[in-house]
This record gives structure tokens, sequence and C-alpha cells, in this order.
């Protein structure tokens, strides 16, 4: 049997797992804290108040034009959407495969899953012309019949995808919540925690039956939650790939898709993981060097995974022999008015992550931080690459023309932090940030003195 | 508030090991109602306590295919009955293009369904359940035993969970 | 009759005192009751918001009368219209006005140069739309963009609402505009008439009768008249007075013409009446065939240059040079016809020897172009003419392209002396007499009508200064411009759609020009406004003071002067009505009789000079022409046929020029020569001479209105004018500016990038295979696909006959309410034309050739747009249309990222909302105003077909081919675009999509199925294949 590191450092007992993953709930609010949620409640207020000049006045005042129909919205969608496949990937595929070490990064890992479905969820919705008729995307008997949906469009693919993914991913995690909220129940000093918390255990008590309920079900979600998370990225690649544009309509988008989702989504726990070992450093006994290198090898090799797509498209674009291919791909995006942004992706997604050959970058929480956030400006860049070079250079030269990049643009893009890093801080605050009930079993590994079998 | 007046015996362990024992222990001695509170899902409870596999999974099998069946019927019956209506030159029931509609709604079926079924089988939400210890939540480990049990005898109870090495033995008025 | 009768007793009253009356007390001047009609009679949409702020009637019910006038005016039988001055309530509805059906009213249109047959469509009593009239002998339902545009001219809300009056202050500027009645006005006006030394300032006038007024009242009050355009056609009158002794300017037959060699005269897009020239110019070119032959020597690029199978690119001053190196090519060269042994006049020759080498061009090219024309001699023909060409010597030019006319033999035949419209009198050499009178002090009234020269004229004229010395300054024009800033009286004339007129587009072929809507403001025609001076004064001959409404006078004449000469035996009153139904009467005179050229004439052509260093040529454009109807936004976001720039002039300089000053794409520079100075953009143009600096003008207006105002440079004042204007062949310098401007151009790219998009093939090519230069792909799909019982509706397009005028973008703008979004969204990609003419360079950059190909919405079979759109908002019908449903559209704009054609457009703002009254009232009932957040894009006319099947319904009988044409199709000069049911096997589009060789889908490998269909082009250039498509640049 090959040995394993500690999961858990520093010699605790349950009773301590319980105290130091309870405290920065019980404890009053640190400054730190408080500055942060200010800082991102204001961005946030800023957000809500851009998005509500643009339903007022029209999506005209963001860049989209014509042939640009799509822009910032969508490709910060699909940056959103990428971001919370990490999340499921390693509470879900990682439980499958019984990777112990995943149960201290998996509670945040799914909240920002939750989050980051949602701050993506909106664009789809704010993006239409009118978004107050968005509703009608939804098949619903009405009287204006027979009036119904149109299924074989992607982005009805994606009404259905996202909305499932949403629901689903947001009941895992609060199944795996429960047990915990119970916890934190029982340790309640005053009333209204108590009566919050306890509404929220739904009255758990962790009886041997319940638990194996609870542990089936648990196994349920996680085999169902893995095809989704794999689908729904599918699908969201399905709104380029069915699509019939030169550098859109190809079969290899799914999996690199997918591959390009994970990526971005480590990169992301990574950036968080490493701010949470920073505001509570009780949680470095739990979020161990460990856990981040295997996390920092996900990020290399999902990043070399892209890195192929990205050599693939252009393999195929000149084996297809497809002129408007080709054209997309060796003059557009390589050189094109767009080649900045197609090399500024390169450098973020391909070249930087190599840093991981080494195991002082792979353990090293500055190295790791600087080149995660690198990968998520890459990442994003992916998507604004994938978007604008195929939309404007397309089939009739004649109708060629750039993205006009406007303040609104950089508003939502910028905003969206706000809204997802305002809902990040508040978890920290009120849950339990690393899965209280999970980890106690996980105790024991890499332990000789009480070292199960 | 659900509590039925049902009083019983309580042992308390801090060993997740010796917990285990107890419980199979318990069982040889021929208690059938008795249940094992613990703060996670100890590793060889459901052995000990002799609980059968649990019933979900058939529960999420007949959900998902509710789910498929569903999304298949909706996507046909809307885009080749209802209202049949000439989308770029495909025909009414292109049911490649509705898979993964199909998909994704037989995913939803069979999650929710499965939780739902993890309310009814663990009787949760429930308002202000019992609470032997609170630590029970946190690093304590009980195994209780309900007076209308065969052959419920308090005081042989007691010294059973002593032998076990229960740290505490509480009588519990109600549960 | 007695009814009619009736009305024009009415009549005077009403044009008289210009009200007209409600109720019999008003018509009894029931005093009080005229205290309401005052403001009641201005009543227009524009006056809504005032409306509040009266006691009495409000809007709706004036809007409501208002209609009720005009639609009442038009009760007549056929296309007859009475001027009913009338309002009546709805309940005597007239017959022939149904709601929700259009009306036509045969009509005409004249720009000055061009003059054409128009029908105007009306709707409820609004005129809404301007088509071309299928029966005129000139255009042949052909219409040019600026006639349709018109449309919005007449409901332009900045139009003067009455007459004004300017109170100016002691430096002869404008202080202050009142308002006047319009008999004070007149009473101040006679009185200053009465002093004598008056002078009437008109630009052409095609309208006899408007001549015979001018010239009545001229003898009336002694008075002189003048007449001047900016872009007056002297030169060739000049020209053919010398050679032939008329001072005509003739009509030319280029559909008779095997080979046509255009010298700068841009006759498919500017020069006379390109509509017209157009239309011929197609029909010579339908059947590749029989293809006639196209030689272009261009100094700007000009739509004729883009259309020519073969482009010489050449500098104003080397005009002269190429017809005499012509002349040259074939009397000494070739020793052709009687000068060959006259040594004397080959003398005259010897400096013009090698023109070919002193252009640049392969000399066996240039050879070639000669023997081309000999030997098509009698069915060639040679134009030079218009603003490029009025250099120093512009009239040498015209007398040698006259010399080799007649030397070919064209003359009497493609040129012809006898059907030239007489209306084109303008003249500089009139204005600068007037100039000078003006200064010297001899003019004391001067009454300017149809013109703008404080615009319009060179500033080196100095005609503003003149003008201050004029005591009373009368302007009739419907705005206080350039011109109306420094006019005495505002005495506005009402649009031509409000007014009755006729014309006389070519000798002997009478037009009629019907209102077509009582008129909106206190306007009077200028006509009347002459004959009520003159009858206030009592002078001048009887029928001026006689006759009480322009109306009478116009019915009148056309008894006496006109009907004489084309239906005598007729009874008048069938004759009129006649002439009513079919816009116009007479015809061409076919008799051909070649004038005899006076060949002492060719004496005042002087040797060949040369020139080095940039040459400024200025050029009119098709979208807004001289800039006269500038303050229209139509005009102004109509891409340029050839730069594709819109909202602006420019200067273009060639590739190689802009290498050389490192000028990128909209660069400012100055331009100067002498001490003139202007500031403009640079423009990159493919195809120009390297030492050609072309601006174009009509732009830089400052007092046009809110739309023109400060769009461009006003290049007139830049033009010289000594002993004659010269806006081409000037000298200027250009220096390169720090500043950076912005060119809204929408073409995206100037080449095809080696795709085939517009399929192009050589004459000698297509001769061998009819399908040369089209690339067939085999598409397969996987199951039967849907079936279209029933109609099938489908498109062709003639790019072969296509010349990229454009006239059909604004046809499709007017007849679909496509809204204009202006300069600062086109630059962010945001125009919203339904239908766009790509144009692409072929060839290398330097002289490259162009393409044009229209695209509108495909309708594929296989529509991409459908396929993605998630809730149906746009679906395929049954008879294979692709129906946008607007308000189903949440607005995804997904259909537009999957459509290859990129045809869609959507509303980003509410654009709708911004349609000032009263130009709502030019919008199309039968079309749906989009909101914002919908995509839109063209319905093939969908409410067109619906309105034919109701028709063929009505009629009880079934549609056939050409019952429904869409708006593109019905103002194609060349009718390059037809539209039918490819169910039909007879119907035209069906054999085409059938049998015809030269079609092809656009984008046929996507197997989209569109039921588009493009003919490809020929060019008849003598070569073996075309250039390769060298990628523009």
């Amino acid at each position: 049997m090959i040995h394993r590191n500690k999961l858990v450092l520093g010699d605790k007992d349950l009773k301590d797992i319980t105290e130091d993953i309870c405290a920065p709930i019980e404890a009053y609010p640190s400054k730190g804290w408080l500055g942060l949620l200010t800082g991102a409640l204001s961005i946030f207020i800023f957000y809500v108040i851009i998005l509500g000049i643009v339903i007022d006045k029209g999506m005209g005042l963001l860049g989209v034009n014509h042939p640009n129909a799509w822009g910032t919205m969508i490709v910060t969608f699909v940056f959103w959407i990428g971001i919370g496949h990490a999340g499921t990937l390693i509470s879900a595929i990682l439980f499958l495969f019984r990777q112990k070490w995943r149960t201290s990064v998996a509670r945040t890992a799914e909240a920002m899953t939750v989050f980051a479905v949602m701050t993506a969820g909106l664009f789809p919705l704010l993006h239409t012309g009118r978004p107050w008729l968005d509703y009608w995307l939804f098949p619903y008997p009405n009287q204006r019949g027979p009036l119904w949906v149109n299924f074989r469009s992607p982005l009805l693919w994606d009404v259905f995808a996202v909305s499932t993914y949403a629901t689903v991913s947001m009941v895992f995690w609060y199944i795996g919540l429960v047990p915990d909220f119970a916890t934190i129940k029982d340790r309640a000093k005053n009333k209204i925690r108590r009566a919050v918390y306890g509404a929220l255990s739904l009255g758990w008590r962790g009886t041997a039956k319940n638990w194996s309920h609870y542990e089936m079900l648990y196994l349920l979600l996680a085999g169902l939650s893995t095809p989704l998370v794999l689908s729904v990225h599918t699908i969201v690649s399905f709104d380029f790939a069915v699509a019939g544009l030169p550098g859109w309509h190809t079969t290899i988008f799914p999996p690199y898709f997918v591959a390009g989702a994970v990526f971005s989504g480590f990169a992301m726990v990574v950036t968080l993981m490493s701010l949470v070992r920073i505001g509570i450093p009780e949680f470095k006994n739990y979020i161990t060097l460990d856990h981040m290198e295997v996390m920092n090898k996900i990020i290399m090799t999902t990043g070399l995974m892209v890195g192929y797509a990205y050599g693939s498209e252009f393999f195929i674009a000149w084996y297809s022999g497809n002129p408007y291919e080709k054209y997309v791909f060796f003059v557009s995006r390589a050189f094109g008015p767009y080649a900045w942004a197609y090399w500024t992706m390169i450098t973020c997604n391909v070249l930087i992550p190599q840093v991981f050959w080494f195991k002082k970058a792979r353990r090293s929480i500055p190295i790791m931080f600087v080149v995660s956030i690198f990968v998520n400006i890459g990442m994003w860049f992916e998507r604004f690459v994938i978007t604008i070079t195929s939309l404007s250079r397309d089939f009739l030269p004649a109708n060629w023309g750039n993205y006009p990049w406007t303040f609104y643009d950089g508003a939502i893009l910028f905003g969206s932090f706000g809204m997802f890093l305002t809902f990040f801080l508040l978890y920290l605050r009120f849950f339990p940030a690393i899965s209280i009930a999970e980890i106690k079993p996980v105790l024991p590994v890499g332990r000789e003195s009480k070292g199960v079998h | 508030m659900a509590k039925h007046g049902l009083g019983g015996i309580a042992g308390i362990w801090l060993d997740e090991h010796a917990v285990v024992k107890a419980a199979a222990k318990t069982r040889e001695s021929g208690f059938v109602k008795f249940d094992a509170i613990s703060p996670y899902p100890v590793h060889g409870m459901e052995e000990a306590c002799g609980i059968r596999r649990s019933w979900i999974p058939y529960v999420t099998f007949v959900a998902g295919a509710a789910g498929l069946l569903s999304a298949l019927w909706l996507t046909w019956w809307t885009s080749a009955v209802n209202w049949p209506i000439n989308v770029g030159g495909k025909p009414f029931f292109s049911l490649p293009a509705f898979i993964p509609i199909i998909f994704e709604l037989t995913i939803l079926f069979a999650a929710l369904c499965s939780v739902g079924a993890l309310f009814y089988a663990a009787k949760i939400p429930r308002v202000d359940p019992p609470n032997i210890d609170p630590d029970l939540t946190s690093h304590k480990f009980a195994i209780f035993i309900p007076q209308n049990d065969i052959g419920y005898d308090e005081a042989k109870i007691e010294r059973l969970f002593k032998d076990m090495g229960a740290t505490e033995v509480k009588k519990l008025a109600e549960y | 009759m007695s009814e009619n009768n009736h009305h024009d007793h009415d009549h005077t009253q009403i044009e008289r005192n210009n009200t007209h009356w409600l109720t019999l007390e008003h018509y009894n001047n029931d005093p009080e009751f005229m205290k309401k009609a005052e403001t009641e009679f201005q009543s227009s949409p524009l006056r809504e918001g005032e409306s509040e702020n009266e006691n009495e009637s409000g809007w709706a019910r004036r809007e409501f009368l208002k209609l009720m006038g005009a639609s009442l005016a038009m009760s007549a039988a056929g296309c007859i219209r009475r001027p009913i001055q009338k309002i009546v309530p709805y309940n005597k509805q007239p017959e022939e006005v149904t709601l929700g059906e259009a009306n036509y009213y045969t009509s005409s249109y004249f720009d000055g140069n061009e003059g054409i047959g128009v029908l105007v469509k009306t709707r409820e009593g609004r005129p809404i739309k301007i088509e071309g009239n299928p029966k005129f002998p000139l255009n042949r339902g052909g219409v040019s963009v600026r006639a349709q545009a018109s449309i919005l001219s007449l409901y332009d809300p900045e139009r003067l609402q009455g007459p004004k009056y300017n109170i100016f202050n002691e430096k002869r500027s404008n202080k202050d505009t009142v308002g006047i009645k319009w008999d004070a006005l007149d009473d101040k006006v006679v009185a200053q008439l009465k002093k004598g030394s008056a002078v009437v300032l008109t630009g052409n006038i095609a309208s006899p009768s408007t001549r015979a007024v001018v010239s009545d009242f001229a003898q009336a009050f002694k008075a002189d008249h003048v007449s001047w355009e900016p872009m007056a056609n002297e030169e060739i009158r000049e020209g053919q007075k010398a050679c032939y002794g008329e001072a005509v300017v003739p009509q030319y037959h280029f559909d008779k013409a095997k080979i046509i060699v255009s010298i700068d005269a841009d006759f498919l897009g500017t020069w006379l009446s390109p509509t017209t020239f157009t239309a011929q110019f197609g029909a010579g070119r339908r059947d590749p065939k029989k293809t006639s032959k196209l030689v272009s020597f261009d100094s700007t690029y000009s739509l004729t240059g883009a259309n020519a199978d073969i482009r010489f690119k050449i500098k104003p001053s080397q005009q002269l040079d190429v017809v005499m190196g012509l002349i040259n090519a074939l009397v000494v060269n070739k020793g052709i016809s009687s000068y060959a042994n006259n040594e004397k006049f080959k003398d005259s020759l010897i400096s013009y020897a090698n023109t070919a080498q002193k252009l640049g061009i392969e000399p066996a090219l240039f050879a070639k172009v000669a023997t081309d024309l000999w030997e098509n001699k009698g069915q060639s023909l040679v134009v030079a003419g218009g603003l490029q060409t009025l250099t120093s010597r512009a009239h040498e030019l015209q007398i040698a392209v006259n010399f080799l006319n007649s030397l070919l033999e064209n003359e009497g035949k493609t040129v012809d002396g006898k059907n030239g419209n007489p209306g084109l009198k303008a003249s500089y050499s009139g204005l600068e007499r007037l100039i000078k009178d003006m200064s010297a002090g001899k003019v004391k009234t001067l009454i300017i009508h149809r013109v703008n020269p404080a615009y319009s004229t060179p500033k080196e004229a100095g005609f503003i200064e003149a003008l201050k010395k004029v005591d009373m300054i009368v302007y009739t024009g419907d705005r206080i411009d350039e011109t109306g800033d420094h006019a005495t009286y505002m005495a506005p004339d009402n649009h031509p759609l409000e007014t009755w007129g006729d014309a006389e587009f070519a000798k002997d072929v009478f037009a009629i020009q019907q209102p077509a809507i009582r008129p909106m403001y206190d306007t009077r025609s200028f006509e009347l406004s002459l004959m009520t001076w003159a009858y206030l004064a009592n002078v001048g001959p009887k029928r001026l003071i006689t006759f009480e409404t322009y109306y009478d006078y116009l019915r009148n004449f056309w008894k006496e002067e006109i009907q004489p000469k084309v239906a005598k035996s007729k009874v008048f009153e069938n004759f009129w009505s006649e002439v009513l139904q079919n816009g116009y009467v007479g015809d061409f005179d076919k008799t051909s009789s070649p004038r005899s050229f006076k060949s002492e004439a060719f004496s005042f052509i002087k040797p060949a000079s040369s020139s080095t260093g940039f040459e400024l040529a200025l050029y009119p454009t098709i979208q807004n022409g001289d800039g006269s109807s500038a303050n229209n936004s139509w005009q102004q976001e109509l891409p340029d046929p050839v730069t594709k720039i819109v909202w602006d002039n420019y200067v273009c300089v060639s590739i190689a020029t802009a290498e050389k000053h490192h000028l990128k794409e909209s660069t400012l520079v100055e331009l100067k020569a002498g001490d003139k100075k202007v500031e403009l953009p640079v423009h990159i143009q493919p195809g120009l001479h390297d030492e050609v600096l072309a601006v174009a003008v009509g732009y830089g207006r400052t007092k046009a209105g809110k739309v023109a105002n400060g769009v461009g440079q006003n290049m007139y004042e830049f033009a010289g004018f000594n002993g004659g204007p010269v806006f081409a062949g000037q000298a200027v310098s250009l220096t390169k500016t720090s500043k950076k401007y912005n060119l809204a151009c929408v073409a995206g790219n100037n080449s095809m990038e080696g795709r085939l998009i517009v399929a192009e093939t050589t004459l000698k090519d297509y001769m061998k295979n009819e399908h040369a230069g089209v690339r067939r792909h085999k598409t397969w799909s996987i199951w039967s696909g849907h079936q279209y019982n029933g109609h099938k509706w489908g498109m062709s397009v003639d790019l072969n006959t296509c010349t990229g005028c454009s006239a059909c973008m604004t046809a499709c703008q007017s007849e679909n309410n496509i809204t204009v979004v202006g300069k600062t969204y086109v630059l962010q990609g945001r125009e919203m034309h339904w239908m766009r003419v790509d144009r692409y360079y072929v060839g290398n950059p330097a002289d490259a050739l162009a393409v044009f190909q229209p695209v509108m919405c495909q309708h594929c079979d296989n529509a991409p747009c459908e396929t993605v759109c998630p809730v149906l908002a746009t679906v395929h019908s049954d008879e294979g249309l692709n129906e946008m449903v607007y308000n189903r559209c949440v607005g995804t704009r997904y259909c537009s990222n999957n459509c290859p054609y990129k045809v869609r457009r959507f509303n980003w703002f509410n654009y709708a909302k911004l349609i000032e009254k009263p130009m709502h009232m030019a919008l199309n009932p039968d079309v749906t105003v989009r909101t914002r957040g919908v995509m839109e894009k063209c319905t093939f006319c969908v409410h067109k077909i619906k309105e034919a099947k109701n028709q063929a319904k009505l009629q009880d009988r079934k549609l056939k081919d050409g019952d429904v044409k869409t708006a593109c199709q019905t103002a194609c000069p060349t009718q390059a675009i037809i539209f039918g049911d490819l169910n039909d096997p007879e119907s035209q589009v069906a054999k085409i999509f059938k049998d015809e060789p030269r079609s092809y889908a656009l984008l046929e490998e996507w197997n989209a199925a569109p039921s588009v269909r493009y003919l490809s082009k020929v060019r008849n250039n003598d070569k073996e294949t075309i250039d390769a498509e060298k990628g523009g640049h």
C-alpha cells in the first residue's frame, strides 16, 4: 500500500474539526471580510444599474452589431458556465472515483459552481432584444395556440441544460450541507441562529438509517451530475457547433469546451482557495498544499488538452480544404484584427500553465495564484476569439465588420465579478466552507497511529 | 412537535470503532428497534445495525424513465402533432435535435424525485427533533433503545452499554 | 362637367386668397369664422404639438380633415385627378378611394437634368412611394434613387409652412425672419416689380407651360430670364452649336450602340438622364451573345467606369487626348474617311499621335478601341460630358467628340439631335452676365426659382457679394437655405407632389405632373405667384392674367399649344384624360437624318498640352446629385455605389498616392488651390489615376436642415470660374494633417478573397461554354424535404445587367418603412437596409475593376436562421417564404449569426420612435413598423404577394406571372431583378432556375438551398479568361 500524506494536518480530533470549521461562522466577521464584502457589493450594485440601463435603452449600448450579433454577454456567459464545471467535477466525478482528498475543497468548489451558474444564467436572459419576453423560451401551454418553442434550437437546449444544471447542482450542494447545518444548530447559543440553522438542517438527526439513505442519495446525485455536467458544456458548445459559421461548425467543440471548462474552473478554484487559505489561516490544515498541487496538475493537464484542441482546429481547417475555415484560422485568428486576442489566449492557456511541470511551482501559493489568474483571463479570451473572429469574418466579405467595444461591454464583464464575489463572500461567512460531516471520515487517512486498513 | 411519548435509553460513545462494536452487540442481544446516531456516516454501521440497502435507486430509475418518456412525448406532440411547421426544411419530428432536451429532462426528473425520496425516507423536514446530546452532530456517537423494544430492561441495557465502554448512559422520557 | 367648372370657380377664390373653404359660412366669409380659419387652414401634422393651446378642434380632427381633403382630391376615374379643394365629410366617400387600397397617379419627376415619368402611389390620400411609369418612353419603368427619395422631402419637417419676410441688418445679412400673408407679400413684390429691371433666375425648366408662364411674365415686366444649374450642360450645347449649328442637348441611344466609349461621361450614374440611359444600356446587354461593349476612360471611379468592360484610368487633362488619339488612330493610322488625305487636318493631329504612351495605356489596347469603333460604325457611340469634363478645354473636347461621332457615322443614329431635352438651357455664361449686372446695380428685383446659387456657385464667381446689391430678392425655395438667407421674401413653391405641372423631357414627348396631395402648408406654386403678380399689376399677355389658377393656364396651354402638335383630331377632354392616364403623350421622331459636321469647328482644337501634379476632379454623386435635395436621410444613408461610404464626401486618392504620402483611410488632408483651402478625409480608391484627387460636390450644406447640415464640405466653392466653370483639371496641392476622421463605410472588405461570390466570365469564354465562370457543387440531403404545392416564390438577379445604381435599395427602403440610423450607428455596423448592393473589386488593385451584387434575404429552403430560433419567430411558409414574425421575436439574434448571407437586421434601439412628424405619413401602412429588439429582413414583399392574390381572387382568376412585382424589381431600370412563382413552369423565373446556364445559387456548397439565383456577369473584354481574383486590396 502506497504511503498517503495526511489529508488533515495538525493532529486534529473530531471536536477540533467541528470547532475549526464553525469558527468563521460563529465569530464576529473580520474587518478584512467586511472590507471585501463592501467592495464586492458596490461592484454588484453598479452591475445592477448598468444592466438596468441596458434593458431600458436596448442592446445597442453594447458593441454587438451586424455581423457580430453576439458579443460580451454571450462570451461572458460561456466563461462563467465554464467556471461552474470544476465544482461539480470535484464534488461528483472525484467522488465517484473515491478521491478522498476532494472532501476538503468540494464544498467551496460546489458553492463556486452554484454562484458561477447564477452569474452566467443572467446573460442569455438579458442579452435578448426584449428581455421582458424571455419566458417565451419555455414551452408552456398558452392561449396564442398552437404556439410552442423550437426544440431544434441549441438556444432552447441551453435553456433546458442550464436550468437543469443549476437546479441539480444546487440540490446536490444543499443535500451536502444538511448535516453540517444540524451541527451548527446544535452548537448554536442564541435562539435565532438555532431557529435559522435548524430550519436549514430540515431537522436532520443522523441516525444510522438516515445516513444509509443519505449516502445512497449522495452517490446517485453524483452519478447523475457527472453526465449532466458533461452535457451542459457540450450543449453550450452546440450553440456554436450547430451553427454553420467557419470556426464554429466543428465536431471537436464538445470535448474541447468541456476540457476548457474544467481548465478554467480549476483555475478559479485555485484562485479562491489561495484566498481562503489567507483569509482563514486555520483552513490551511484542511486545504493543504497537497490539495493545491493536485489541482495544479489537473490545470496543467486540461491546459494541454485545450492546447491540443487549438492545434487540431488549425489542422482540420487546413485538411478540410474549406476556404472559409482556412481563412478564419490562418488569416483571421492568427493574423487578423483580433490576432492580439488570439495570442493572449495562447499565452495564457497553453504557455503559462507549463510552469506546473515543476513541483516548486505546483506547491507555491503565489505562483499558482498568478497562473490561475492568467488562465482565467485566457479562458475569457478563448470564448471572445471563438465568438468574434468567426462572426466578424464569415462568408461574404462585404458583410465583414469588427466589434466596436463600448463602455457597457466593459462594465458588464467587470460587474459580473461583483455579483459572483458578493455571493461567495456571504457564503464564506454563513455556510461551513468545508464539509464537516465529510471531512471527519477521512481524518485517519495517512495517520499511522489510527490508520484504518 | 411530532413527538410520540416514547422513552428509552441512550448510550454515548466517543470512539467510532467502539460504537460500531456496541451496535453489533446490541443487535446480538436481540434488540431490533434500536438506532445509532453519529455526526457522520460511520463505516460498517449498516452491517452492525443490520440496515437493508436503501431503496432510493429504484425511485431514481423510475423517475428517470418517466422524465425520458414525457420529454419524448412533449417534443413529438408539440412539433409534429399540435403545431407541425416547416423549420429550416427539417422534418417535423426531428428526433436527433430533440435528444438534448430528452436527456436533460431525464436527469432533472431523476434527481428531484430521488431527493424527494430521501425526504420521505428520513422523515424530513422535521421541526425541532429530539436531541439526545448536542455533541452527537460534532464528535459523539450514541445508541438508543426505545422502551417498546423486545426485552427492554433498563438495568440490563445500562450494564450492556457500560460494558461496551459507553462514556455515559442517558435515560430519556421521550423520543 | 358642371361640377368641374364649379370647382375651378371655387378654385380661384381659393388660390387667390389662399384659404380653402370648409363650410358655406366660410365661403361667404363669415368674419369670425374666418378668424378661426386663419389658423385652421395651416393645419399640418407638424402643428400637432402646438394644437393643445388652441381652444377648439385639436389634432385628431385636423389630421382627419387633411387626409380627407387629400383623398377626396383623387376622386375621378382611372388615373385622372381634379384639383378639388373642398373638404367633404366622409359620408360622401369618393368611389375611387378605398381604405386599405393604394391608388397610383401618373406624374413626372425632374431634378434639373434628368426627367422621368413616374407613378405616385398613394394610400388614403397620402403619397407613400414613387415608382417608374412603365409606359414612359424614356425610363421605361425604371426610377432613380433621388426620384424615390423625393417622397421624403415632401414630408420634410423643416419645409417652410408659409411665405416669410427676412429682416436684414445694414450689412444685408439676415437678422430675423417673420411670417407674412400672401397678399401682403404680393403687394410688396408687385410694387417693386413695377420699378422694372427685374430678373427671373431659374434652373432648367422642363415644363413647356412653365416656360410659357416665365416668358409671359418676362414680357409683362420687361424682365430677363436667366437659366442656370450647377450641373448645366452648356458645354454640350455649345459643342453642338459649333459643329452642327444648333445649340441642343441631343438624345443618346445607348441601346443601339454595340460599342460605347465614355470619356468621363458618367451616363450610368449622374450624366443627363442616367435612369433612361441605364435602361437603354441594360437592353443592350440583356443577351450576352449580343452584348454591347463599354469602354470607359475614367478620371474619377464613376459608376460608368465600374460597369465598363474595359476601363482606363486617366486624369481630367487627358480627356481631349483620348478623343484626339482615337481620331488620330482612325484617320492617320488607319487612313479612314476623306480626312485621311487632308494633310492640313492630319498635321493638326500630330501632337496627339502617341496618346497611348502618354496615357500609359498599352498601344495595342488603345488601337483596338479605335478598331472596334470603326468596325461598328453607325452602331457605336462616343460620349463625354458632365462636371467631370468641365476642364478649361471642355469646349474642344465636345467638338472632338462630335467629330468622332460624325466620323463614325453615329450622328443621327446613336446620337440624335432631334429628340433632345429642350428644357436644358442652363448656362454659366448666363449666370456670369447676371452677376455682372447685379454688381453693377442693374438688377432691382431678382426672383430665384429652383436653384440655390448662394450654395452651389464657385466662390470666385462672387455671387453672394453681387446679390447684396439687389433691392429685392424673392426666393421660391421650400426653406430658408443658403440662398433663402439672402432673400427679402420667401414665396415658397409647392412640392412637385402637391402641384400641377407638365414636362417635355424629349422634344415633343410631353409628360404630365399630377398633384397627389393637397398642399400641406400655406405654399403657392411658382407659376401662380408669377401669374398673381402680373394679374395684380395688370400687365402682360392675356393668358397670363386671365387664368385664375395655374391649373387652368396649364390646361389651356395643352389645348392650344400641345394638342395640335400630337393629337389634332381628338376632343380635348378625351385627349386630356388619356394624357392623365398614360402620364405622357407623343413619341420620339424616329426618322434618322445625320446632321453634317462643320469642319471649321475642328480648328478650335489646339494642339495637345501636358501637365503633371495633382488634378482636382469634382463629381456629383448618385445619392445626392447636385446637393439640392441633400436634406434627405434616405439619400445620405444610401452607400455610394462605388465607395460604399455614407454621410460624407472625401478625397479619393490612388493607392500609390496614399503610400507616397503615408495616408491611411480617412486621415484628414488639406487641399489647396490658389487661396482656396478645404480639409477632407481621404478615401483610398483602387483604380484611380495617381495624379487625380476626386471629390464629390453636393455636400457641405450649411442651411439645408438637420439632416444635411455639416455633412461633408462644399466643393462648389472650390470650383474654378474664369470664362466658364472649371470643375475638373484644376491644379491642387495636398498636405497631410495629423487629424483623424471616421468615414462610415458599409463595405466590410473590397475583395472576394478568392471565393465564388460574383461569378464572372469573359465573352470569349462564354461563347465557348455558357456555364463559364460558375462552379457547380453536388449537394445532397439525408431526407426528402418538404413539398411545396401551390406557389413557390423565387427571384433571379442578372449580374450582367445590374449596374449597381442602388435604386432597388431606396425602393426597398420606401416600400418597407426601413429606418435610417445615422452616421454614428453606421460606423458601428448598425445600418438597416434589407437589401444591399455588395461591391467587390477584381483584378490588380492599381486598376481594379468592379462587380456588383444585390443581396437580399435568399429565402432558403433549408433556412439556417429558422433552425436556431428558439421561439419559432422565423419559420417557413408553405410558399417557400422565410417568414419573420416580429411580435414573436425576443431578439436572441442567433438567426443573424447563422445566416451565411448576413441579410438580417436588428432593431438595436427603438428607431420607430424617432420618426419625426410628418415623416410618418411616408410610411407604408401595409408594412409593420418594427419595434425595438426584434429582427427584420427582406420579406420578398409578402404584402404585395397577398395584394396580388386578393386581386386575382376578386377577378376570379389564377395568379399569373408578373402579377407580383417586388419593390426592388419595379425600381430596377435594367429589369435585372425578376420575381415569380417557381411552381409555374411558364414563369420567367422558373425558366431561369431550370434552363439558364448562367444562373447559380450564392454559396451553393453551403446547401441552404436559397430561392434566389444570380446570373453570372459576362465581361466583353476580348480576353480569354477574366483577371484572376488577385484580391483587391
